[in-house]
């Protein structure tokens, strides 16, 4: 029997999801003309906004050398420590995009040494690597 | 070549999407308001999915969640006994409205003046926005918590859902005008004001009543129990979501099932037609939300129907075209000479 061959609509991207460290509504966004004016009755607003910024670029390196970490991380042997006082070692991978898990492979767990494995990051305490 | 549906995820929340709105159409386009379980509401760029924000502020489940026409304004009802009215621009809250149990439904009148809310504590309460120190006037006469709430009649009147029965209200007199009784659980309630056409789920049902007499329509069945219907505004067709994950897809005219659509991982608590039509949204147990076109192929917000002789220069990036995919899928796309991505289902995170 032969089903149809469909093509998946194309797509130019996936919808933005939250930047997860901050509430949004951008005060330079598309409906800024809308927002009312507001008085400045804070303190020294400029003052505040290169706070803001320092935090901002703070927080932007710190992601970036973690991100780094992590490519320096693949192929060498990492010692993990999850829940329950286990500790396992493997072969790193990768992680998908959101971090969410790590693709190791001959993972030694106290039952025996599997090939290719998925670890949740929900259910790592930590990880330690030599590069 | 036919096209498969494409459906775009938006996720963002971590807890079930229990109800969503789409305000009208504005001058910067239309918007989506998703009311979440976790507490913390989101507005979306209608046509994208896009994130614009995040409501803070709730300190329990979100039930209830909508957007004024133009945007400018969102409500929310929650489980901390509080309806909200947000300034949907900034983001800021501007006014808590106190309740006396879990809130489950807000809706707007026309003008932006009144907000309706309604909630476990059975009682309609009509709050004037303009005065919200005002004690708000209240209707009562359900028997059971009520779960949706409705503006009609150009405002003038007022529909409820509670468990069993739907009850159409007098705005001025604030007094009951007619009811129906159902022998299942009202699962939702949606008005089409063009037309005066109220879709009301329940069981496996999906009914058409009129909103001003209620008198029966029409209704059809659905192979599953269905938490939430939606007509489109031309009235060309419906989508019905339930317990069974799916989307289905029916002429409104004959009744015939046109297209499910698998995808959610989880029941589908509520499905909304955008103003324009052009797409629909549904909220799930699954923590997302995800868009659907109404016409499959058709360019629109990030869809774009690329012919085979087009040359793919123009779009940068190699075209993401993978839904998440069902076993039967997976062998089709092994055969496909594309150089499209596959995007792994994002896992949700806070």
């Amino acid at each position: 029997m032969q089903t149809p061959v469909t093509i998946p609509v194309p797509v130019l991207r996936l919808p933005r999801g939250p930047d997860g460290f901050s509430r949004g509504f951008a005060p330079d966004g598309r409906r800024a003309p809308l927002r009312p004016e507001v008085p400045e009755i804070q303190k020294c607003p400029i003052a505040q906004e290169s706070l803001e910024f320092q935090e901002q670029r703070a927080r932007a390196a710190l992601r970036e050398r973690y991100l780094r970490s992590l490519l320096a991380m693949v192929g060498h042997q990492v010692s993990f420590t999850l829940h329950e006082g286990v500790r396992v070692a493997a072969h790193f991978g990768a992680t998908d995009l959101d971090v969410a898990n790590f693709y190791v492979s001959q993972l030694q767990t106290p039952i025996g040494v599997q090939a290719e494995a998925l670890l949740r990051c929900s259910d790592i305490i930590s990880y330690t690597f030599k590069p | 070549m036919a096209m498969r549906q494409t459906p775009l995820t938006c996720s963002g929340h971590t807890r079930p999407v229990v109800d969503l709105a789409f305000s009208g159409i504005t001058p910067y386009g239309y918007f989506l308001i998703s009311a979440c379980k976790d507490g913390k509401p989101m507005l979306r760029q209608g046509d994208t999915g896009d994130w614009i924000g995040t409501f803070l502020g709730h300190k329990g489940a979100v039930w209830g969640a909508t957007l004024n026409k133009d945007a400018t304004k969102a409500a929310t009802a929650a489980a901390d006994f509080t309806a909200k009215v947000w300034d949907a621009v900034s983001g800021d809250e501007l006014m808590t409205l106190a309740h006396k149990h879990i809130v489950k439904t807000v809706d707007f009148t026309q003008d932006s003046n009144y907000l309706l809310t309604g909630g476990q504590d059975q009682l309609l309460r009509i709050y004037d926005l303009n005065k919200p120190e005002a004690e708000p006037k209240e209707i009562s006469g359900h028997t059971s918590g009520i779960k949706k709430a409705l503006w009609c009649s150009e405002d003038k009147q007022i529909l409820s859902a509670d468990d069993k029965t739907v009850r159409l209200w007098d705005h001025a007199t604030m007094t009951e005008v007619k009811s129906l009784n159902f022998n299942m659980s009202v699962s939702s309630m949606e008005y089409i004001p063009e037309g005066e056409i109220l879709v009301i789920t329940y069981g496996r049902s999906i009914a058409f009543h009129s909103a001003v007499s209620l008198d029966p329509i029409k209704s059809f069945e659905a192979p599953a129990t269905i938490n939430s219907a939606s007509l489109h505004p031309e009235k060309e067709f419906l989508v019905a979501g339930g317990e069974d994950f799916k989307l289905y897809k029916y002429d409104y005219n004959s009744g015939e099932e046109l297209e499910s659509y698998k995808g959610h991982f989880g029941p589908i608590h509520c499905v909304r037609f955008s103003p324009d039509g052009e797409l629909y949204a549904s909220g799930s147990e699954d923590g997302t939300l995800r868009l659907w076109q109404t016409v499959v192929g058709k360019t629109y917000g990030l869809w774009k129907c690329v012919l085979p002789e087009e040359d793919s220069g123009e779009l940068a990036k190699p075209k993401i075209g993978f839904p998440e995919t069902t076993e039967e899928e997976i062998e089709e796309i092994a055969s496909e000479n594309s150089d499209c991505i596959y995007p792994s289902a994002p896992d949700v995170k806070a």
